[in-house]
């Protein structure tokens, strides 16, 4: 809860509350604390502080608001100009809509339980639809990320149920497949791609696992020993992971867009020369093929083998040979 | 007076007139105002700014008969009321958890003017993070809406009507109908330069918004569409088909993928992702792509 809103927050909340009160004839001093996120000792100090002077010329008592608060209890009386909530601004109606849209949909199912028809959030959806137009309905689609239909509901199943399960997973940056238990932990999405985090017990760690990654689940009946550690599975560059300086062609911008960058400058003939965290080598070599004369290797610090990109062409060549 | 009292004042003042009202009579009627008269036109500029930031319509028009002209203020009620949306206890709760499941950059959700929420402060594990900005609001309520937009993409001016909103892989996309080419089209929503205006009303029928998770980048060009069969290892393949969506027939060791490629380069992007686990078959000239990029390399 905010400790201090500034006065813009308050007004927001007021114009929220005396409606909501007035409508209700009165109402509980910690539900509307709760309602409405609003500081309990704020609130007081709004309500007969500030709310009980406010009103219109010339200010005799039967032009201004009425506010009593006796055991707890409070009443709002005479604030005509505020009786109506203020509208939903543009921007809060997207946001809510988004937010709505983004749990709609096959990516949060588990198998475990019927369909989401008819559930309060559809309904609340189509209420706010329309009020924001006649095509709010099919105005934003959210996809959080995009996994195999056959991964995500064991995956969230084994979540619920706390269950140990086995998978295959393709360890991108290596370029390897490993089989391995696993106890889930959360799953979450980021920048378009779900991930799992789970105890593993092949590294006896905690690991984040991109779920459109794992190849295969089987549920093992087992019921999982660990739980969440405080940090969360935070999902950052190891600080010790090597850093790589490269030079990019103005083409080349997508780099930037699709990988976290740690820093971003450009040359006198409008290159880009960035500066990334390598995880692994194998995820440097294939983004040097791509790349091809579009982007060239200034340093890595700490230094990876030498010649990794033609090593790496040689590699694939032979396939060809 | 407190900073929150005028505003509520003035905001009581500006819906409670049946005209509109100058500055100089606002100052009389609510007071808190500074005397000097610079001073005072700063403040009363800095609250507009902070009403209109919260969302409060309000009007600026001549006051009638004035000469020279004067602005006049006031709040139309139809226009500071929204409709009301009636929301059930249990509907505006599932809307508080989606949007603490959700987390969307900056900005309120106007929980509060829905009536709050019914529970307070929800223990939600929040699953996803979806960017979000003031433009891409101004466009999902213009799609909502039906409203044409206008703004400047690749440095282009455009007038669209926006059909769909779609967040796909990390990225916001704008699906509709572009006016001046008279034609259906896909913008990324980060590559609109703002501001975003309002047209008029939308005219033509919303079509089948573009998915733009179906594109695929060997797919996005203008190249006399070729053939190209890859043998992949089995251990990719199964992610492979999830990728493409495509049926593929196995061989041995192998699986053989069949694309339909009009863009020489975003395939050659995608298939150099499977380093030496895939291999490019034919046609020959495809193969040769392949191999005069990697010799180059080494």
């Amino acid at each position: 809860m905010n400790p201090r809103l500034t006065a813009s927050e308050r007004m927001i909340r007021l114009l929220a509350v005396i409606p909501w009160v007035v409508e209700q004839q009165g109402a509980p001093l910690d539900e509307i604390v709760a309602r409405f996120d609003y500081p309990r000792s704020q609130l007081v100090e709004d309500l007969t502080g500030v709310v009980f002077f406010v009103g219109v010329h010339p200010f005799t008592p039967d032009s201004m608001i009425e506010v009593d608060i006796s055991d707890d209890e409070v009443q709002i009386r005479y604030a005509d100009w505020f009786s109506r909530p203020l509208r939903l601004t543009p921007g809060e109606g997207a946001r809510l809509l988004t937010a709505g849209h983004s749990l709609i949909g096959g990516d949060f199912a588990t198998g475990d339980e019927g369909d989401e028809a008819a559930s309060p959030l559809l309904r609340a959806l189509t209420k706010l639809g329309m009020a924001l137009g006649e095509a709010a309905d099919q105005a934003v689609e959210v996809r959080l990320g995009h996994a195999p239909t056959e991964t995500l509901p064991p995956l969230r199943s084994a979540l619920n149920r706390g269950e140990k399960i086995d998978i295959e997973y393709y360890t991108y940056g290596r370029d390897e497949l490993t089989r391995r238990i696993v106890e889930p932990l959360r799953i979450f999405s980021d920048n378009g791609n779900w991930y799992l985090h789970a105890w593993c017990h092949r590294a006896t760690d905690e690991r984040i696992f991109r779920v459109d990654r794992i190849r295969s689940v089987r549920l093992t009946g087992e019921s999982v020993e660990h739980q969440a550690s405080d940090s969360g599975g935070s999902f950052t560059p190891h600080g010790d992971d090597p850093r790589v300086r490269l030079r990019l062609h103005p083409d080349a911008a997508w780099v930037t867009e699709q990988y976290p960058t740690e820093s971003v400058e450009t040359d006198s003939q409008g290159r880009f020369v960035v500066t990334m965290a390598v995880s692994a080598a194998g995820w440097l070599e294939r983004l040097m093929l791509r790349l091809g004369p579009k982007g060239e290797i200034v340093s890595v610090d700490p230094p990876l083998s030498a010649g990794l990109v033609s090593n790496a062409a040689n590699r694939v060549l032979e396939r060809y040979r | 007076m407190d900073k929150l009292e005028r505003l509520l004042n003035l905001t009581a003042a500006l819906l409670d007139a049946d005209r509109v009202l100058s500055a100089d009579e606002l100052r009389r009627r609510i007071g808190g105002y500074p005397e000097a008269k610079a001073s005072f036109r700063r403040t009363f500029e800095r609250d507009k700014e902070d009403l209109r930031k919260m969302g409060i319509p309000l009007r600026v028009e001549n006051v009638p008969g004035a000469d020279p002209p004067v602005d006049g203020y006031r709040i139309l009620r139809s226009e500071y009321a929204g409709r009301d949306l009636r929301l059930e206890p249990d509907e505006l709760a599932a809307l508080h958890l989606a949007t603490s499941i959700v987390r969307l950059d900056g900005g309120e959700t106007g929980l509060h003017k829905l009536g709050g929420t019914t529970s307070g402060a929800i223990d939600a594990t929040e699953v996803g993070h979806v960017p979000f900005d003031e433009n891409l609001a101004a466009l999902i309520a213009a799609a909502a809406d039906r409203q044409a937009v206008g703004f400047t993409y690749a440095g282009i001016e455009r007038a669209v009507e926006p059909w769909r909103l779609s967040f796909s892989r990390g990225h916001w996309y704008l699906s509709g109908w572009d006016r001046v080419r008279e034609d259906q089209r896909l913008y990324r929503v980060d590559r609109v330069s703002g501001p975003i205006e309002l047209l008029d009303n939308a005219t033509q029928p919303v079509g089948t918004p573009t998915d733009p998770s179906s594109l695929r980048g060997w797919e996005l060009g203008d190249e006399t569409p070729t053939t190209v069969r890859v043998a992949v290892d089995p251990d990719q393949a199964a992610y492979l088909q999830h990728l493409i969506g495509e049926d593929s027939t196995q061989h041995d060791e192998t699986t053989v993928v069949t694309f339909e490629v009009r863009n020489r380069e975003g395939f050659r992007s995608f298939i150099l992702t499977f380093l030496e686990h895939a291999e490019v078959l034919d046609p020959p000239e495809a193969r040769e792509d392949i191999v005069s990029w990697l010799e180059a390399l080494t």
